[in-house]
């Protein structure tokens, strides 16, 4: 019962996407950036891949990037041992920030006042974006380098994946660590969904769900291939994910059951992110492109358009003229 | 009834000469009506504003025309790490990010031609 899905390709990296963000819904849109080894993130349209603009200045490879929600500020983590804050509407690079390390992190709260980042140190940091000059606040306990690390419970508290192969909860005044998840291997990606409090964790084959709060499990699903990110849809009915095997994976979350996969990618998929209203989401591949892909396959919705079959569709624009019977969400 | 779904047309991808950020987007007109500082602080007497902005032609003007003077004249470009060259300037990209050069003259030899990072470029200096 496969379905055909046509995703929009956004070609324009010359390396493999290793991170991609979505902003949250703005009066312009949502927006959506991509981090890339080629060093040059860029931001896009989100709900049509359209290009907007290239961030220039890194110096090596981009393993980072987020926006925040209201796409006026982008942050980057870069192999050039710094971090980035961008003008997101002019493309003008705002700050810079020293690391000691390759940076592979970035994450703004939710008023934009601060940024965490994280990286091949094994040290988080939170800047305060006002006083940008002071020192950062620093959260030692890693033994690995930082795969991500994320704000959460209403920015009290931060979540962080390591290859020590722990996921680490902490607080952030006392930035003393309040739990911690052990597993059998590194954790390739972790998503925070904070309607719901709920985070995402995939490594290996599994895809796993947990409280965000507490840490205590949800429930996993195994995909057929080794996972690297995997995403929520807003309304927690779906997820998908995307790994190795170069496909996309779509599960029920209820029943865990697969229900789709997708070719296209021509590389292993490493990134993978529902947009904020859910009707799409988007992929990040080592064959250097982004691709867009439907929820709901067949609805009309950005670049896709939904066309019924021609039969006697004379009879169909006539009847679409007098103002009948209206089909889809044709306008 | 099955339905297909069509493309209207593809991602526009990024565009080879610029780094975008197109400056009549509507967002863009929204959010950054002027870059000018005197008034982002506070909208102060548009008088200053207007000064600051001849004064950004001004300097602006100045330089292209400092590029255009350049062009095929031996450069002394002063760079990070303590690196100094010597080159024929040819031309800048459109974003100065880049300069087009030949003959450049490093410890290790004679480049024929080459590109030089302009975020790596301290200050360089030729003779009119």
């Amino acid at each position: 019962m496969a379905m055909r899905q046509t995703p929009l390709t956004c070609s324009g990296h010359t390396r493999p996407v290793v991170d991609l963000a979505f902003s949250g819904i703005t009066p312009y849109g949502y927006f959506l950036i991509s981090a890339c080894k080629d060093g040059k993130p860029m931001l896009r349209q989100g709900d049509t891949g359209d290009w907007i603009g290239t961030f220039l200045g890194h110096k090596g490879a981009v393993w980072g990037a987020t926006l925040n929600n209201e796409a006026t500020k982008a942050a980057t983590a870069a192999a050039d041992f710094t971090a980035k804050v961008w003008d997101a509407v002019t493309g003008d690079e705002v700050l810079t920030l020293a690391h000691k390390h390759i940076v592979k992190s970035v994450n703004f709260t939710q008023d934009s006042s601060c940024l965490l980042t994280g990286g091949n140190d094994k040290i988080i940091r939170i800047y305060d974006l006002n006083k940008p000059e002071a020192e950062p606040q620093e959260i030692t306990g890693h033994t690995s380098a930082i795969k991500k690390a994320l704000w959460c419970n209403n920015d009290t508290q931060i979540l962080s994946a390591a290859d020590d192969k722990t996921v680490r909860l902490w607080d952030r005044n006392s930035t003393e660590v309040v739990k911690q998840l052990s597993f059998d291997m590194s954790v390739s990606s972790m998503e925070y969904i904070p309607d719901g409090e709920v985070l995402v964790i995939t490594y290996g084959k599994t895809i796993a769900f947990y409280n965000a709060l507490s840490l205590d499990m949800i429930k996993t699903v195994d995909a057929p291939a080794s996972i690297h990110s995997a995403s929520l849809h807003p309304d927690k009915d779906f997820f998908v994910a995307g790994g190795d095997d170069f496909k996309l994976y779509k599960f029920d979350y209820g029943t865990k059951e697969e229900l789709e996969s997708y070719k296209g990618h021509f590389g292993p998929v490493h990134c993978v992110r529902f947009s904020p209203d859910g009707e799409l989401y988007a992929s990040g591949s080592e064959d250097g492109t982004l691709r867009l892909w439907q929820t709901a396959v067949g609805k009309t919705y950005g670049l896709w358009k939904c066309v019924l079959p021609v039969i006697g569709s004379r009879e169909l624009e006539g009847k679409a003229a007098n103002g009948g019977v209206g089909f889809g969400d044709d306008q | 009834m099955s339905t297909l779904v069509t493309l209207l047309r593809l991602p526009r991808g990024p565009d080879p000469n610029g780094r975008g950020f197109d400056p009549n987007s509507t967002r863009f007109v929204a959010l950054c009506p002027t870059t000018i500082s005197a008034s982002t602080e506070t909208w102060t007497d548009s008088v200053e504003v207007g000064e600051e902005q001849r004064a950004r032609s001004a300097l602006r003007e100045s330089f292209l025309r400092t590029l255009i003077a350049m062009t095929n004249k031996q450069v002394q470009f002063h760079m990070y790490e303590r690196v100094e060259v010597e080159a024929r300037f040819g031309a800048s990209d459109i974003d100065v990010l880049n300069f087009q050069v030949s003959e450049l003259q490093t410890p290790i030899g004679v480049q024929k031609e080459a590109l030089l990072r302009c975020q790596d470029v301290i200050s360089y200096s030729f003779d009119l």
